[in-house]
């Protein structure tokens, strides 16, 4: 069956941005007093892809680690994050 | 020294922000405000559709405020101050209306103590005599739901909010849709809980000052903002070394919003455009993002019509009393979620004048992906036509 290129559809962002710094927060082994920030941006750098979602690790007192996920928020999986990681 | 304060009024596309803008502006203890229009598209209407008293100060920027990474909201207050310091210009506030897919995060870093760092004498200059009071967030609650689960940016504005503004209320009538006004409140109230949610009946006082405290707003804020600060920082590092400089390193509405516009100097027929929109909605829905316009009335060219649709919904078109600048053309601004401009503009050019391409041609122009079913209307629209060249 064709899909409606038009039809309605629900990216669920509120809730995903919670899985997500869920997971990293698993992945990275963080306790609750370092903060996640989660956004997602276009990058027009030509070496880039066109989306990409960007995640802030906040320990106290050091640098923001900055984690690149060149997809889409809603298209990460748990698997991506974790291979980043390695 | 006290500061002039400076209110953001942000909010989805078609929230309803020029509509509360000129309920502000109409009330006459806010005749010393200073309006920075900011939209997005490269023909600027917004500025048609908010009254303007002849005194008024008021800038009108195309572009996006987030993305050009702040500076034109420090150009631009800047330039204020200058009209002011010369006397040409008086105001004890102003409001910037941000483009609905404006993500509030760099504009509210640029305003704070302690956000993006001050480069030159123009930012120490904002500082000094710019207060960023308040965060006014409008929520439609026909569609602002549906906004917040799909676009980042409608989350991040509910988000940085210490005032929001539930607004088409009057829309609801019924006592399921009265149960929808209070789901939608109870789940703006866990997105922030330190925001008051409000009706909007009294839209001057959201424009009182205050002290907006992003820190009060809770740690998904801080984190925006200083995630922001991070990738400024980072993208500063890019730029020296002889890279993309920070400004066009990125951009926050993703490729798959599209602006484009449809400009006409011949009238159209008031049934035609009705048509056109009806159409138009019907079929792409959720992915038409905004659609607003001034239109030339064939049956009364003296008094244009305004007409706006957001997702699936048409609002009914008002007539104003003359035409707002010396411009006189139909103009109609769309945003979209991955439509492209042609479909669209064939479909207007098929309901506004079917004689003007024949059916063939617009068969053989079929396109596949989302264009697909807006050209195969555009086509329908002519079928008849067609139909009896055929016979």
């Amino acid at each position: 069956m064709s899909e409606n290129p038009l039809a309605p559809r629900s990216r669920a962002l509120p809730r995903r941005l919670n899985e997500i710094k869920a997971w990293t927060r698993s992945i990275y082994d963080l306790d609750d007093g370092v903060a996640i920030s989660v956004a997602e941006i276009a990058c027009r750098d030509e070496d880039c892809p066109d989306i990409e979602t960007v995640i802030g690790i906040m320990r106290p007192g050091e640098q923001i680690e900055i984690v690149r996920v060149h997809k889409l928020l809603v298209d990460i999986l748990f698997d991506d994050l974790k291979q980043i990681a390695s | 020294m006290t500061k002039i304060p400076v209110f953001l009024l942000t909010g989805f596309l078609g929230a309803g922000k020029s509509t509360l803008l000129n309920r502000v502006l109409g009330d006459p203890a806010f005749a010393d405000t200073a309006v920075i229009i900011n939209e997005f598209g490269d023909v600027a209407i917004d500025h048609d559709l908010v009254r303007q008293g002849r005194s008024r100060v008021s800038r009108t920027t195309t572009g996006c405020l987030c993305c050009t990474i702040g500076s034109d909201i420090r150009s631009t207050l800047c330039e204020l101050h200058e009209l002011a310091a010369a006397g040409e210009a008086s105001f004890s506030r102003v409001i910037v209306e941000t483009t609905g897919l404006a993500d509030p995060a760099p504009l509210v870093n640029e305003l704070i103590p302690g956000g993006t760092p001050a480069m030159g004498l123009r930012d120490h200059l904002v500082a000094r005599h710019f207060d960023l009071a308040g965060v006014v967030t409008l929520v439609d609650f026909v569609t602002g739901d549906l906004s917040i689960e799909n676009h980042f940016e409608a989350g991040k504005q509910v988000a940085f909010a210490d005032r929001i503004v539930l607004t088409k209320m009057d829309l609801a009538r019924d006592p399921v849709t009265l149960k929808d006004i209070d789901a939608l409140k109870s789940r703006l109230a866990v997105l922030n809980p330190a925001a008051q949610i409000c009706d909007g009946k009294d839209p001057s006082a959201l424009f009182l000052p205050r002290r907006y405290a992003p820190v009060a707003l809770g740690e998904d804020v801080a984190g925006w903002l200083a995630l922001e600060t991070a990738l400024r920082v980072e993208g500063a590092a890019h730029g020296a070394g002889g890279e993309a400089s920070p400004p066009s390193l990125f951009d926050r509405h993703g490729g798959r919003i599209r602006t484009f516009t449809i400009i006409r100097d011949e009238p159209i027929a008031e049934k035609a455009i009705q048509h056109f929109l009806a159409v138009l909605t019907g079929h792409a829905g959720p992915r038409l993002l905004r659609a607003k316009g001034l239109i030339a009335i064939a049956e009364n060219l003296e008094r244009p019509l305004v007409v706006h649709a957001v997702q699936h919904v048409v609002y009914p078109p008002v007539r104003l009393e003359d035409w707002p600048s010396e411009d006189r053309r139909t103009r109609l601004v769309f945003i979209t979620d991955g439509i492209d401009p042609e479909p669209v503009r064939e479909l207007f050019e098929s309901t506004l004048d079917p004689d003007a391409n024949p059916f063939r041609q617009i068969l053989a122009a079929l396109g596949k992906g989302v264009s697909e079913t807006l050209r195969s209307r555009a086509a329908s629209l002519r079928l008849p036509r067609a139909r009896r060249n055929a016979n």
